[in-house]
């Protein structure tokens, strides 16, 4: 099948700024497609690239199989949600939303009709007459979600639509744009820095880091199988082990992932170390242990050198992370604990040399 | 001296203190003086405009009458007072329009295009032309405008001579040159308040947000129709405000269609002459009190149409 939307090789540098750097993706039509990455990684960037705003300074965006190359933004069937929602504040709500029927020549009253459907399909309903100015932030991103999707496009861009929300609408809206998503079965994507929000609304998930795509994947993969150091510290702020740790831990020579919340506090466990720091997250604490000596348990390392855990740890001043659930007793600042680990936990790298 | 609190340092920090307490105090303060001006001197003197054009004069003594009476602005409206009034008003609407259409471009050009330098070089270009005196610009143009002048010597150079006495044949706006015509006086208000069309709408084009015009192109609109129904709605504030510059500062001028153009008179002129050697204080205020109808007027209109709703 074609893909919605097609990246091959396409870069986009502002002067030696590379916002884009030779970025391959393939998303399918009907999907929840996530771009997530951290502040300056190029999301946006790739987004503009689709709807248009941005031209590749090379390789090529296809849109169902066709090259966008000389296609102006309002040619493309893509409408975008923006950041700041892009509210004409001069036009009623109703008016916002019949905007791109307008565009189009259709008349009047089959547009403010239509635009009344969309309205309610939102949950407007009622608020068509009202200027964006008097709407709150929820209901203005609603406004523009209907707006965007009057025209039936076939991709919706999305450019964190919900970065300006309060927690407990945010949750709410991410759960009506999946089932939006669902009902329409347009393809949409999602730009967010927030691993949560990409993790729970995406089918799939591009990790960007530095203009370039890290790793691209399923929620499941992405959190449990990172390829690269980066997408494992940057999705769920996993424990990242260099090879001469892995190897001392029992793994072989490679850089792996740990995930905090796989860690148990145990009596007698793999590796033991003191508690230099405890943050309260309300679901459970993470803490900070730096480790001192690994137990014998330990084996002595494949190279039979002295075993150099604790330098590898005592290096990284963040030391490891724990989380420890709510519920379970959290040791004080400075106790010394034992930690243990189901051995599938260790995931070995295969992005990292 | 406390652990809360600083040592005041002085009559200023006293002050503050005062006005921190009393935050109407410093707004009343800093308000007094603009609104002893606007009030007594402009206002005021407006009134007494008002009140004036109520008297009349005594046709036979020259003296004004002081009683109220609707006969002068009955004479605003005998015909040669008429077109004097009609002909200010059709030049100040052309040269509003003008500069519109002249402004625009060059507006739009600094606030979406022009950075850094460029933009330096638009205020410049702007701006310069005020520095110079008024009179010396408005007889620079007499001079390009004669018969003997630039324009002609350019037009004849370039074999389009032939097209400039077409133009000034026209009847009407024609004439015997561009400085004794009504294109010479309207070429040389455009050129006079053009700068102060530019500035306002510059300004409002500047608020105008890119993502807006994003948002229009990515539902499907085409330059012409984001321009329609996105930009000029959203930068009419600024539109308006320079037209209310270009057609009051029209509407009132007397020096330069007494200086360029044919001798017909315009308000600014009629005032100028009523008031001075005839004498006719009430009928001057009369016609004085014309343009500031009409902008009155011009106001409610584009209230009404909604033009400051984007404010
Ligand atoms: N028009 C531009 N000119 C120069 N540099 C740009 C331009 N647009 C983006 N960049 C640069 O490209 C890089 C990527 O920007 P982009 O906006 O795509 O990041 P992002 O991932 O969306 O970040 P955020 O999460 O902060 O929105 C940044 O370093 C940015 O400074
Ligand atoms: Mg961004």
């Amino acid at each position: 099948m074609t893909p919605a939307v097609e990246f091959r090789s396409v870069s986009r540098h502002f002067g030696v700024v590379k916002a884009v750097d030779q970025v391959d993706l393939s998303i399918a039509e009907g999907a929840f497609f996530a771009m997530l990455g951290p502040s300056g990684s190029g999301k946006t960037t790739c987004l503009r690239l689709i709807s248009g705003f941005e031209m590749p300074s090379a390789g090529a965006v296809r849109i169902f199989g066709q090259d966008m190359g000389s296609v102006p933004p309002n040619r493309r069937h893509v409408n975008t949600v923006f950041q700041d929602y892009a509210l004409f504040p001069h036009m009623s709500v109703r008016d916002n939303v019949a905007y791109g029927l307008m565009v189009r020549g259709v008349a009047r009253r089959a547009r403010l009709a239509r635009a009344e459907e969309m309205l309610a399909l939102v949950k407007l309903d009622g608020f068509g007459d009202r200027k964006p100015a008097q709407l709150s932030g929820g209901q203005r991103q609603r406004v523009a979600l209907a707006r965007a999707l009057v025209g039936e496009p076939r991709v919706l861009l999305l450019d964190e639509p919900l970065g300006a929300l309060d927690l407990k609408l945010r949750e709410a809206m991410q759960d009506e744009l999946k089932s939006l998503q669902q009902r329409l079965g347009i393809t949409f994507v999602f730009v967010t820095h927030d691993q949560s929000e990409a993790l729970s609304m995406a089918d799939r998930i591009a990790v960007f880091s530095e203009g370039r795509v890290a790793q691209v994947g399923t929620p499941s993969d992405i959190y449990q199988r990172p390829a690269t150091r980066f997408v494992a510290d940057f999705v769920g702020s996993s424990n990242v082990l260099p090879p001469d740790l892995t190897v001392a831990l029992g793994g072989p020579r490679a850089w792996a992932s740990l995930r905090p919340e796989a860690i148990r506090l145990v009596a007698d466990g793999r590796l033991t170390g003191t508690v230099t720091g405890a943050r309260y997250l309300g679901a459970g604490t993470r803490l900070m242990v730096q480790a001192g000596a690994p137990p014998a348990s330990i084996g002595p390392r494949a190279d039979g050198g002295p075993t150099d855990a604790p330098r590898y740890l005592g290096q990284d001043e963040n030391g490891i992370a724990v989380l420890v659930p709510a519920g379970v007793a959290v040791p004080e600042v400075g106790a010394e604990v034992t930690l243990d680990w189901e051995p599938s936990a260790l995931h070995l790298m295969a992005g990292e040399a | 001296m406390s652990a809360a609190t600083h040592p005041a340092r002085g009559p200023g920090d006293r002050l503050t203190g005062l006005f921190w307490r009393r935050p109407k105090l410093l707004t009343a303060l800093l308000l007094l003086p603009p609104l002893l001006w606007l009030g007594v001197v402009y206002i005021g003197s407006l009134v007494a405009l008002l009140v004036q054009s109520f008297y009349s004069i005594d046709r036979f003594s020259g003296l004004v009458v002081p009683e109220f009476t609707l006969r002068t602005y009955g004479e605003l409206l005998i015909p040669s007072n008429f077109d004097i009034i009609l002909r200010t008003v059709t030049m100040a609407a052309a040269v509003t329009l003008a500069a519109v259409v002249l402004a625009f471009p060059v507006a739009y050009f600094a606030a979406r295009h022009a950075k850094g330098r460029w933009k330096a070089v638009f205020y410049l270009g702007v701006m310069l032309p005020l520095w110079s005196s008024y009179l010396v610009k408005v007889y620079a143009w007499k001079l390009i405008l004669a018969k003997e002048g630039i324009v002609t010597w350019a037009a004849e150079g370039i074999g389009a001579g032939n097209v400039l006495s077409a133009v000034l044949a026209t009847p009407v706006i024609g004439g015997n040159s561009l400085s004794t015509s009504y294109i010479g006086t309207f070429l040389v208000f455009l050129y006079v308040w053009l700068p102060y069309m530019i500035l306002p709408m510059q300004a409002a084009l500047e608020r105008v947000p890119a993502s807006m015009l994003e948002a229009s192109a990515d539902l499907g609109a085409g330059g012409w129709r984001t321009l329609r129904s996105v930009i000029l709605p959203l930068a009419l504030p600024g539109v308006i405000a320079g037209s209310i510059f270009t057609f009051s500062l029209t509407l009132g001028d007397y020096i330069i269609p007494q200086i360029i153009g044919s001798s017909r008179f315009f308000i600014g002129q009629t005032v100028f002459s009523l008031q001075g050697t005839a004498g006719n204080i009430p009928l001057a205020a009369a016609f004085a009190v014309v343009p500031i109808v009409i902008m009155l007027v011009y106001l409610t209109l584009a209230r009404k149409s909604g033009a400051f709703d984007a404010l």
